[in-house]
């Protein structure tokens, strides 16, 4: 059996209750970790890239100063040498260039500087070192804004190719003692620039020249050409960019530092977001670690529960198959205090009300005719009733006091149950239903509750089947050495109100009726001796047996006495024979019955 | 504050004044456009239709260096003087110029008169010292005899004219544009000049505080 429902269970469980549970508690817990994940995902990206923005501003700011720094310190020492008076004079003196010439890379190695230039008053340049030429508009420029310098020690900054390397250049008055003539100074931006400020920073640094390549760098070569072979173009308003470069993503700020007649240099901060993310990659590491851990948690929490809500359910459908095969034995084991305990209880005591109406159903089988316990089921126990036209039976033991007193409690109670079972069979058989037994007495109805045309013969038919039945019953006792048993049968026909009568707790089909009393009266009548009879019928029985078994015929005189009524009989075989014994007053009615002896 | 200074040069005959037959005489105030008084301009008149006659002084002309300044600060005069600078201090100067006009440099000297020097052609010519950085002073060798520096009250008074056309020069250290204009003086004229001038800022170099040792910041 367990191998057989195997698969179905299988199948089944995708869809049962327990698996919707686990479904959705899982579904709910690994949402709120995706969630969860998603935003901390968000929000650390958007914190890195912050982050970087901040440092490649701070970056920036660092190479200003860097650069200012340089350019103060070369300035200081430019002005320095300048005021030598050994070499003052050579800045005036036209003939004295070469000496000036001459005189520029000591003063160059003094200050530390990658270039020295000097130049005249008017701009001109009158000596450099190394030899090369830096562009005349950008010296214009930084003499008229060092002449725009207000201050006790004037000087101007900028950038310049010289010999295709870029520099910075500060310049500064010669004095003699009003400005004679002007000391440019400079040093590279070069890899060793890029790489302090990058050991200060953090940031990477890439300087292009304005066909894009590389001028310094503090990355690996192929990486910063990776990077201007990128789009990215500098831009005026620092904004932030990101660059793709191989399997990692920079940030950029760009800034173009002016180098003159048209020329410029672009400086490139970047930082690796990858590297920034490390700390926050390990946080979502170990977020997703703590999320699968909850999800497994999740999932074995919602196992147990489904389980503890499935079994019960399962257990109390398997026990519904138990009670649907008629088993109201087997018990229902499930105990529990919660809302599946109170179904568990319902449903006991469901199997309680079912053990007991099928109980009720078979002791009405056994107490009550099938007729009215069919009529009982179908129609449902109910008060009231309907008056209508039943035939009633009324037999009773004669000598039953005399037996009892022979016979042990037992053997009287068996002989009682046969003589019983004899006779309600031969009722049943005629299609009466047993009212009910009083001691040793049998009340039997016909026509009620199933209404029946033929009620009467029927009724007299049962009565000459019961006399039939105990001959027999006698014959089987005295075999059994037990005396013989004899009956009284009383047998009226009227309009009797017919139904369930009793308290709403317990029923009984019944009727009531001055003719059940008629009936009674007539079975007490058959112990006198001068009827000699053991049957006697009402006239009305008599009417009603005429009337439905030979219709058109004349009626068997049986309201008169005086007339022949064996003459009076139906040729059919099938009428009993009816011997008017005259009249008899019954209590409580005005009128006499008259009765009938039938044979 | 805006560096540029206006000045305006009002140049009047004073009539008031005695006059020699055949004299001009004028009184030059030189001011700023707040109405500022400014010393130590040169005022100049150059006679363009007579060659005049330049009598240098017998005696040099003195620049002291006192108290590691030169005094005084401008010096017009006449090509062809001859000027000494006399170091007043207890330590030694080096004072020097580079100026086309007179490239000179005398070796470091104690106190004492010192060189006297020639100045034989017309220019500025700016003095330096060596060894102290902020001292600078200016000598303006003119080649005309009618010349005088603005006192406190920016008045420079110029007298013994004889008539005629004459190129006004106003000259001022810090002077952006060379201020020239003619100007015609006749005898018992009365003429009035208004020459607008900028100067650059005075951004000159300061002395350092007293008790450090030199050098400037
Ligand atoms: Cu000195």
């Amino acid at each position: 059996m367990a191998v057989t429902n195997n698969a179905p269970t299988v199948i089944a469980r995708r869809h049962s209750f327990a698996a919707k549970l686990l479904t959705l508690l899982v579904g709910l817990v690994a949402a709120a970790q995706i969630a969860t994940w998603l935003i901390v995902s968000r929000d650390n990206l958007r914190e890195a890239r912050s982050l970087i923005e901040a440092d490649l501003r701070h970056a920036t700011l660092a190479f200003t100063n860097i650069v200012k720094d340089r350019n103060n310190l070369l300035g200081d020492g430019g002005t320095t040498a300048a005021r030598d008076y050994a070499i003052k004079p050579l800045f005036t003196d036209p003939d004295e260039v070469a000496t000036l010439a001459s005189a520029l890379p000591s003063i160059a190695g003094s200050i530390h500087a990658d270039l020295v230039v000097a130049l005249a008053l008017d701009g001109h340049t009158l000596a450099s070192a190394p030899a090369g030429e830096i562009p005349g508009g950008v010296l214009r420029k930084l003499i008229a804004a060092a002449e725009l310098d207000e201050s006790p020690t004037p000087r101007a900054t900028g950038y310049a190719y010289h010999r295709d390397r870029l520099h910075s250049l500060v310049l500064v008055p010669v004095r003699a003692p009003d400005t004679v003539a002007w000391l440019v100074l400079g040093f590279r931006i070069d890899n060793a620039l890029a790489s302090t400020l990058h050991e200060q920073t953090g940031i990477d640094l890439t300087f292009a020249d304005p066909q894009h390549r590389v001028v310094a760098t503090s990355l690996p070569a192929l990486k910063a050409r990776t990077l201007l072979a990128s789009p990215l173009r500098p831009t005026t308003d620092a904004a932030l960019a990101t660059v793709p470069l191989g399997d990692d993503t920079a940030l950029v700020v760009s800034r173009l530092l002016p180098a003159g007649d048209g020329l410029h240099a672009s400086l490139y901060l970047q930082y690796s977001l990858e590297e920034k993310l490390v700390p926050a990659r390990r946080t979502e590491r170990i977020l997703l670690l703590v999320s699968l851990g909850s999800l497994v948690f999740a999932i074995l929490l919602g196992l147990g529960f489904a389980r503890r809500l499935s079994q019960p359910i399962e257990q109390l459908a398997a026990h519904t198959r138990v009670i649907a095969r008629g088993d109201y034995i087997t018990p229902l084991t499930l105990q529990r205090t919660d809302e599946l305990g109170r179904l568990a209880d319902a449903f006991r005591a469901m199997t309680a009300g079912l053990a007991e109406r099928d109980r009720v159903r078979d002791l009405l089988d056994k107490n009550v005719s099938p007729e009215v316990a069919a009529q009982l089921l179908r129609d449902g126990a109910t008060l009231g009733g309907q008056e209508r036209e039943v035939t009633i039976l009324f037999a009773d033991l004669r000598g039953f006091t005399t037996l009892s007193e022979k016979l042990t409690p037992q053997e009287l109670l068996t002989l009682l149950n046969r003589y019983l079972d004899r006779m309600s069979a031969a009722i049943e058989a005629h299609g009466g239903v047993i009212d009910k037994f009083i001691g040793d007495a049998i009340m039997a109805l016909f026509g009620a509750p199933v209404p029946q045309s033929d009620a009467a013969n029927r009724a007299l038919d049962a009565a000459l089947a019961m006399e039939k039945a105990l001959v027999q019953l006698n014959a089987e006792l005295a075999a059994e050495g037990i005396a013989p048993l004899a009956i009284g049968i009383g047998v009226n026909t009227a309009r009797v109100v017919a139904g369930n009568i009793g308290s709403s707790r317990r029923l009984n089909y019944s009727v009531i009726g001055d003719g059940v009393n008629v009936a009674s009266r007539l079975q007490s009548l058959t112990r006198t001796a001068e009827y000699r009879t053991s049957l006697i019928a009402s006239a009305a029985t008599l009417a009603a047996c005429c009337q439905k078994s030979s219709l058109g015929a004349p009626p068997a005189s049986s309201a008169s006495p005086g007339s022949s009524p064996s003459s009076a009989s139906s040729p059919s075989s099938a009428l009993p024979t009816f011997r008017p014994l005259g009249t008899v007053p019954v209590k409580g009615r005005a009128e006499p019955v008259v009765i009938f002896a039938v044979e | 504050m805006n560096s540029r200074f206006l000045f305006f040069v009002i140049a009047a005959l004073a009539a008031h004044l005695p006059l020699a037959a055949d004299q001009g005489s004028v009184q030059v105030t030189v001011k700023d456009n707040k109405g500022q008084s400014v010393a130590d301009a040169v005022v100049s008149l150059l006679p363009l239709d007579t060659k005049p006659i330049l009598a240098p002084l017998a005696e040099p002309v003195i620049i002291n260096q006192r108290d590691q300044e030169f005094e005084p600060l401008v010096t017009p005069v006449i090509v062809g003087t001859r000027i000494a600078f006399p170091n007043r201090d207890a330590i030694r100067h080096q004072v020097y110029s580079l100026s086309k006009a007179k490239r000179f440099e005398i070796p470091l000297y104690g106190p004492g008169v010192g060189e006297t020097l020639l100045f034989d052609r017309a220019g500025v010519v700016a003095l330096g010292c060596n060894i102290h950085e902020w001292m600078t002073a200016y000598i303006i060798v003119l080649e005309t005899p009618f010349f005088m520096k603005t006192q406190a009250d920016g008045l420079a008074a110029l007298a013994a004219l004889p008539p005629g056309r004459y190129r006004l020069d106003v000259w001022h250290s810090r002077l952006v544009h060379e201020a020239t204009r003619e100007v015609i003086i006749a005898s018992s004229d009365v003429a009035a000049q208004t020459i607008a001038i900028t100067l650059r800022p005075n951004t000159g170099k300061r002395r350092a505080p007293d008790g450090l040792g030199g050098g400037y910041k």
